[in-house]
């Protein structure tokens, strides 16, 4: 502070000048940075629109060069026939069915973990812990082919419950180590009060604690969402009678079936749009939710 | 039709009912051995994770290195093989090196260049600039859009007849060079990917590193100020340091996502001649050729290779990595 006191006065006379190029550089700066931003912003944009607008775009006017921007006769029907050329009802109904029951359980046991780490100590509780972080870099592909040759064993190949049943398990460890985050921000205290009054370990979890997270819950709600609806590699594997396929793996068998001579792109975009459009829609309604599962992990661990 | 769904109904609540059932047994038993409250509370808690690290984690992974020492093909039992596996990937596979090479040129490309992508974007948003709000949202959709459709999207833009080469047409033109097919051509097929992998992640990772820069205390960059510093002084001493943790964070995950890329390879015909990834090898093993074993072994490279990466990144940020919790000690 001292040094600032002496080298005022004797550049007082420079103060406006220094003020003025400070501004003009943050001018500057400014500039360059929307421009870039927009440049960017192209980028990500662009690629969207295209998928929207060859969506509905006629199968002749496909291939056309140079690319025209907008379909031109605007042809809604490629959904209504990308739809039903393979029965998609169902593999929406299978994508739901199995999107459902495996956010349901994730998110309750991993909610369950998360509390036990968070407000209970026992022998071991940091060693499990780093244990169950570690999950995290371990490969999926390796545990896959065991996996595979237990629900063999068990008879559940071409069933939905390999894609489910598991989820009872805290299968996400990502979601644990987040919503532990979130319980250790929570002060004893209102539990030590629900104790003297008398309530129960699940009562305390179920009435107090979880209503508290309850933004995490939701944070945990959106990413879970999105990996189960996208779940690719697991119906892949156990899977084999199309009408058990969910959306993915429906769109993959179009997909490989529309290349055969000319590619159809036209639908391909109208479904993989179609697939999309539910993420998006919960993106647009619930994007804090997303933001915050996204960088509570790295910003707070 | 309908007992497809009520096959795993049942034993989707079968399990459910016999996990919460486990969790109340083993609080009881504890509680009756003289354990103390907390501790068998807190045991009985953690135990859904527990059962499930042993039974689909740490079973597997036993099972799939004994797996990687046999010849399995599912029909018949696995048949014990010592080394063998080893020894045909890194002496007879033709396939191996090419996917190898493959799988970690993409990550070492596809890696820095979206760190630094996501790193300017969130320097640019963090610039004080209007509506950071939407501006978040755009950069954010790619990360929403699911790979699969991404994957489709960018088949498109690369085909011969697609956007990209309408942008490079100039280019194109000047050398008097055709339209290629990128994803079937041997040597773009690489870049494309890495380029689709660019497009897909650099948002999110942007809006990581844009919370982790607004969470640096502002008075840091006063005080810099006041010691004189420009503009580029501070964001070398002041930002990179203060974001170093984030970095960290975001350098590791996107390692280990990249080098696992494996959905987008199944929407996409590349050419086949330039390698593929190393899990889509793996599949393509053990599901296809139901060579169990071999894949197995395949898998342990796989670890093998995240392993050395995420401990040269751990090692190294010692160096560069600073955490404020240290400065005392």
């Amino acid at each position: 502070m001292v040094t600032l006191e002496q080298a005022r006065p004797a550049s007082s006379t420079l103060v406006p000048r220094v003020a003025g190029q400070r501004r003009l550089d943050d001018t500057i700066v400014k500039v360059a940075a929307y421009t870039l931003i927009l440049i960017g912003a192209a980028i990500v944009l662009v690629p969207f629109f295209w998928m929207l607008s060859t969506s509905l775009k006629s199968a002749e006017r496909l291939f056309i060069y140079p690319p025209e921007w907008f379909p031109n006769p605007v042809r809604w029907s490629n959904y209504r026939e990308a739809w039903n050329a393979l029965p998609f009802n169902r593999f929406l109904l299978n994508s739901m069915y199995m999107t459902v029951l495996a956010m349901l359980a994730e998110i309750f046991t991993a909610s369950i973990v998360a509390y036990g780490f968070a407000r209970y100590r026992f022998p071991f509780r940091n060693t499990l812990f780093i244990l169950l972080l570690s999950t995290m870099m371990l490969p999926g592909i390796l545990t896959l082919i065991p996996k595979f040759i237990m629900w063999r064993e068990l008879g559940r190949i071409d069933t939905f419950s390999p894609m489910t049943v598991g989820a009872w398990f805290a299968w996400g460890p990502s979601y644990v180590f987040l919503l532990r985050q979130f319980f250790l921000s929570i002060p004893r205290e209102i539990e030590e009060a629900a104790v003297l009054d008398g309530a129960n370990t699940f009562q305390i979890y179920w009435q107090i604690m979880l209503p508290l997270v309850k933004p995490a819950l939701l944070a945990i709600g959106v990413l879970s969402f999105q990996g189960n609806w996208n779940n690719f590699e697991g119906p892949l594997i156990y899977l084999n009678t199309l009408e058990k396929y969910p959306m993915v793996l429906g769109l993959q068998f179009f997909a490989e079936s529309l290349s055969r001579e000319a590619p159809k792109f036209h639908y391909m975009m109208a479904m993989s749009t179609l697939m999309a459009a539910p993420i998006l829609a919960l993106f647009f309604v619930a994007q804090r939710y997303f933001i915050e599962g996204l960088t509570v992990g790295s910003v707070k661990g | 039709m309908l007992s497809w769904y009520t096959l795993t109904l049942t034993d989707y609540v079968v399990v459910g009912v016999a996990i919460i059932a486990l969790m109340v047994g083993l609080n009881k038993v504890l509680r009756r051995f003289g354990v103390g409250r907390e501790v068998a509370t807190g045991y009985s808690l953690i135990l859904p994770w527990f059962l499930g690290f042993v039974i689909w984690n740490l079973g597997p992974f036993v099972a799939s290195f004994y797996l990687s020492l046999t010849e399995y093909n599912i029909l018949q039992p696995p048949e014990f093989i010592g080394l063998d596996n080893y020894v045909e990937m890194f002496t007879g596979d033709r396939n191996f090196w090419p996917v190898i090479r493959f799988t970690l040129l993409y990550s070492v490309i596809n890696v820095p260049l979206g760190l630094l992508a996501a790193l300017l974007t969130a320097t640019l948003l963090n610039q004080d600039v209007r509506g950071v709000g939407m501006w978040r949202t755009i950069y954010y959709l790619p990360a929403v859009l699911p790979a699969a459709a991404t994957a489709l999207l960018w088949r498109w833009m690369f085909a011969s007849n697609g956007l990209i080469n309408f942008f490079l047409s100039p280019i194109y033109n000047l050398f008097n060079l055709d339209r290629p097919s990128w994803f079937t051509d041997v040597d773009l097929a690489l870049p494309s990917y890495v380029i689709m992998g660019l497009w897909g992640v650099f948002g999110a990772n942007t809006v990581i590193l844009l919370a982790g820069l607004k969470n640096i205390p502002r008075d840091l960059y006063d005080a810099a100020t006041v010691d004189g510093a420009g503009r580029i002084r501070k964001y070398l001493n002041v930002t990179i340091p203060m974001l170093s943790s984030t970095l960290f964070y975001v350098l590791i995950t996107s390692i280990i996502a990249s080098l696992q890329t494996f959905t987008q390879a199944f929407f996409i015909d590349h050419a086949r001649r330039a390698g593929t990834f190393m899990n889509v090898y793996i599949y393509n093993q053990a599901f296809e050729q139901t060579k169990m074993g071999y894949a197995s072994a395949l898998g342990w490279v796989m670890v093998a290779i995240i392993l050395v990466f995420t401990l040269l990144v751990f090692r190294s940020s010692a160096a560069w990595v600073y955490y404020e919790g240290e400065k005392a000690g």
